[in-house]
């Protein structure tokens, strides 16, 4: 296309300008554009990214579900829905108005083919009344099981790729409930979208802190001299929810908290603090790096998985002050249910940089608290001067937090001398919150993929090989677990950290958990 | 043998405890320990995180005491030390430095945690003026980089300047308040010219950062790309009191005050390279008016004639242009709206001509919160688009934004001269 040539000639007007550039207008089809990822996170994300101004002119929105809406009930039912979930509201109304005038509603079953006929014909229309170029980004918000027929459809329909501009699609989590059905979704996906134009998205990566791993690793020269298994003694890794399945037992019976969380939030965290140093913050070559992490993971097969992982299920118990029940009383959770709610796993690292160094990592539902944290725990000192006096019992390795949420920020443990005559030693934080040192507003997670996918920078999602190397990881621990007894799964109160046995996990290396 | 009582001291309760020079660092380690105890008491959070030195300079004590009453605002940047300089050239005493010394504390959120910063002020007069930068040197804290804040238009006496600025690593100014416009952004690239080292800001600068968004936001759409290489038509329109002489608004405006648009208009004029040449262009400034008009050339290179020759839009085929030279027109207008502040941005609009296409993207503020953008292409007509710009941006904002950045801005200091050569 041979204006292409002006197209790639940069914007002269964008130099030096302090935000992103601003994309091409485009147009977002959201298939289940009726379910509650949507109105909660996505049509927030994007009006949002609208009243912030980094949307142009033209950006629309199709909304492609089943229910019968007309163009305006549905943009009523985003407004509602914006006004409660935006970290913006009360919503600005002229700003509102300019963005509703680009949503628009198509009523269809996913797997009717007359659906896609008439959305091909609003995104040309679309292309002609608002100028949106052929741009198209499809958002998979329906359940997974739906992901197969729709992908389909769009193949067969030619909405797959045009001759006018981009089209790409982002596909939510769970990528697949297991390595073969991970492996058949890449396959049906990429039969019809080419992996360039595939978003894997894990929300998780979104986060502004989550993100800051990398830049407090590799932009501060002090750290990564002593990241490595010369100093530190071992790493933890804690996604902690105090809330329970919160009705959702249907999906959570057939996930459990190692496909919820393990395969994807945790083992993101976990490439994130132990990669290596990319060549240059592109996405292939961080993913790159990512993806060397997970291929040297220690795999855990046959034994290996009992005594390297510990699972179990919340029993009743007080939470935040509500009384709440066991995980087998919770409505549509079966009695004899062997799906866990809590898990600890010690990792291993197979490279030079993190060998023998052990990665444990913890969640769990109906925990004291929610939070999810990273932390590095240095080795002692070599010498221990202070052992003559009592001081030498109160020294306490180093340890350095990095906190996702809540009061995100980096803690730094170190011992300090208690003023006075005599050689007290106590430890003191040294503490950086994030909402403290920047009082503005953090963008929410949805809005920083979203713009990402519109300027076509996959950096923080997901790429297919990297979803492969979780699988297999995970695969192990799920074929071990299959062969062992119901029985093997521990209970833990509601409300406490986990059970007896994850205490006594870490007690045999000698280790103790956190309290976050 | 009478008394006399009559303290001639100056008084500034703002300030805090009066103290020599040489007790400032004495008086603020008194004032840590006293903080310190407080928070024991309380039991609130005491952060004290240090990122910068802040010297902020005034010509008069209710300026300064405004500027520290605005420091309430950007106490969340981490200042570590604010020094707030009074040149008192009224006062009678000659050849004085006065000091006083005060701990600022402000809640973040909520009272539960609590920024602190150190807060000096000297009043100089008579010669120690012109020994501001010496008086102001040892007061700094040590390895953070210094910011100074220069209130009002740039001095005469570019020697104080010019000192103080050899101390900073980032000079900022705010030309919304300077009472001779022109002459002062004009002052400004001279200084810049002579201090190569300090980066400049400028809040007015900032307050124009939307509108440059907004521009380009038009030409990243690829087909509204080539348009940009037609321009030969640039509007801007700015908001001016029906007063016709020069008046400082309560707000600390000075009306007339076309700053913003003359940096949005050299903005422009180097982003899209046109030249103002000794043949062929022509400048004019009708003060009665206030209408700056500018006509100057631009040449189409033979790369831009075969990228747009070759194109084909949405709508067909683009126009294309024939290499050479074209004239092209700036023109800034003063538009009588007192319900903006003064200086404002009212409207930009860009006309661009492609041969045969004719192209118009506009900006134009709606009301004091909005701007409504639009793209007129011939029998086309593209949906408008309702922008949240609020104008009621305040100076601390722009203010915290600046001390945020380290380092120069090198587009604000080539638009700054530019401005100058428009000027000129």
């Amino acid at each position: 296309m041979p204006q292409r040539s002006i197209v790639e000639a940069p914007n002269p007007l964008r130099e030096g300008l302090r935000i992103k550039p601003t994309l091409e207008p485009c147009v977002m089809v959201i298939f289940g554009a009726t379910g509650d990822l949507t109105h909660r996170k996505l049509l927030p994300a994007l009006y949002n990214l609208a009243l912030e101004h980094p949307l142009p002119a033209g950006f629309s929105v199709v909304a492609f579900a089943r229910r019968p809406y007309t163009d305006e009930e549905f943009r009523q039912l985003a407004l509602d829905s914006i006004n409660e979930y935006s970290r913006q509201k009360p919503v600005n109304p002229q700003v509102w108005e300019s963005f509703a005038s680009g949503i628009h509603y198509l009523q269809s079953n996913f797997n009717d083919p007359a659906g896609y006929d008439k959305l091909n014909n609003l995104l040309n229309a679309l292309d002609q009344e608002r100028g949106t170029s052929g741009n198209r980004i499809f958002y998979l918000s329906t359940p997974p099981s739906q992901y197969p027929e729709i992908i389909q459809r769009l193949g067969a329909a030619g909405l797959n790729r045009n001759r006018k501009g981009w089209t790409r699609i982002i596909i939510e989590k769970p990528f697949g409930h297991d390595l073969p059905s991970a492996r058949e979704l890449n396959r049906q996906v990429g039969k019809v979208f080419r992996e360039e134009q595939i978003y894997r998205i894990d929300h998780y990566l979104g986060k502004e802190t989550v993100q800051n791993i990398l830049v407090f690793r590799l932009a501060n020269g002090i750290f990564e001299p002593i990241w490595n298994r010369r100093y530190v003694d071992h790493v933890q890794i804690t996604v902690a929810e105090n809330i329970g399945i919160e009705g959702r037992s249907g999906y959570y019976e057939e996930s459990g908290a190692i496909r919820d969380m393990v395969q994807n939030h945790m083992l993101q965290l976990l490439t994130l603090v132990a990669m290596e140093p990319p060549i240059a913050f592109h996405a292939d070559a961080v993913r790159d790096e990512k993806v060397k992490v997970l291929h040297a993971l220690q795999p855990l097969v046959g034994r290996d998985v009992i005594t390297n992982t510990v699972r179990a299920q919340y029993g009743p118990g007080w939470v935040t002050g509500h009384q709440v029940p066991g995980y087998l009383e919770e409505p549509g959770v079966s009695p004899t249910s062997s799906t866990e709610t809590y898990v600890a796993l010690k990792l291993f690292i197979d490279n030079w940089r993190w060998a023998g160094v052990p990665f444990y990592l913890r969640t769990g539902k109906h925990l004291p608290k929610r939070v999810s944290e990273v932390a590095i725990q240095f080795k002692q000192a070599p010498l221990m001067l202070f052992q003559r006096s009592d001081a030498g019992s109160q020294v306490e390795p180093n340890v350095l937090t990095l906190r996702i949420q809540p009061d995100e920020g980096i803690s730094l443990k170190f011992g300090a001398k208690v003023p006075g005559t005599d050689m007290q030693i106590r430890s003191v934080n040294m503490d950086f919150f994030y909402g403290s040192s920047f009082v503005r507003q953090q963008p929410e997670a949805y809005e920083r993929l979203l713009l990402d996918c519109m300027l076509g920078d996959s950096t923080l999602f997901t790429r297919r090989d990297e979803v492969e190397a979780a699988w297999t990881f995970v695969q192990g621990i799920l074929d071990e677990w299959k062969n062992e007894p119901r029985e093997s799964i521990l209970t833990y109160e509601s409300g406490t950290w986990g059970p007896q046995g994850a205490d006594e996990f870490i007690w045999r290396d000698g280790r103790r958990w956190r309290r976050p | 043998m009478a008394k006399d009582n009559t303290d001639t001291r100056p008084r500034l309760p703002w300030a805090g405890k009066q103290v020599s020079l040489e007790q400032v660092e004495s008086e603020l380690t008194f004032l840590w320990h006293m903080a310190a105890d407080n928070m024991r008491i309380s039991q609130n959070i005491n952060v004290r995180t240090s990122v910068l030195n802040l010297i902020i300079c005034a010509f008069d004590t209710e300026t300064a005491r405004k500027a520290s009453a605005l420091l309430r605002e950007v106490a969340s940047t981490h200042i570590g030390r604010v020094t707030i300089l009074i040149f008192d050239t009224n006062s009678s005493t000659s050849n004085a430095v006065t000091s006083w010394v005060t701990l600022r504390s402000f809640p973040i959120i909520s009272d539960i945690m609590r920024h602190h910063f150190e807060q000096i002020t000297v009043q100089a007069t008579g010669s120690a003026i012109r020994s501001a930068a010496n008086i102001v040197q040892p007061l700094l804290k040590p390895d953070l980089p210094v910011y100074l804040w220069w209130l009002g238009d740039p001095p005469d006496d570019e020697t104080i300047f010019h000192n103080l600025i050899n101390i900073s690593n980032r000079i900022i100014v705010d030309s919304s308040t300077f009472f001779k416009p022109e002459e002062g952004i004009s002052k400004l690239s001279t200084i810049l010219q002579a201090s190569p080292n300090s980066a400049l800001s400028d809040l007015n600068w900032a307050r124009v950062t939307p509108w440059r968004e907004l521009i380009a936001q038009f030409f990243d759409a690829s087909d509204y790309r080539p348009y940009l290489q037609g321009v030969d038509e640039i509007e801007i329109e700015h908001a001016v009191n029906p007063s016709s002489r020069p008046t400082l608004t309560a707000q600390g405006d000075t009306t007339p005050n076309p700053t913003r648009a003359l940096l949005l208009a050299a903005w422009l004029k180097t982003r899209l390279s046109w030249k103002l040449t000794a043949n062929e262009s022509y400048a004019d400034h009708d003060a009665i008016t206030g209408t700056h008009t500018w006509q100057m050339t631009r040449i189409i290179s033979p790369l831009t004639t075969r990228m747009l020759g070759v194109g084909t839009g949405r709508s067909g085929k683009l126009g294309s242009l024939t290499e050479g030279k074209r004239i092209s027109s700036i023109s800034i207008r003063p538009r009588v709206q007192s319900d903006l502040r003064p200086g404002t941005i009212c409207l930009v609009r860009l006309t661009s001509t492609l041969d045969t296409k004719q192209a118009t993207f506009t900006i134009n503020r709606e009301d004091s919160d909005h701007v409504l953008t639009t793209v007129e292409l011939e029998q086309e007509a593209l949906p408008p688009r309702t922008v949240y710009i609020p104008t009621s941006r305040n100076q601390s904002t722009l203010l915290s934004d600046e001390l945020e950045i380290m380092g120069h801005d090198h587009l604000y200091e080539e638009t700054l001269h530019e401005v100058f050569s428009l000027l000129a």
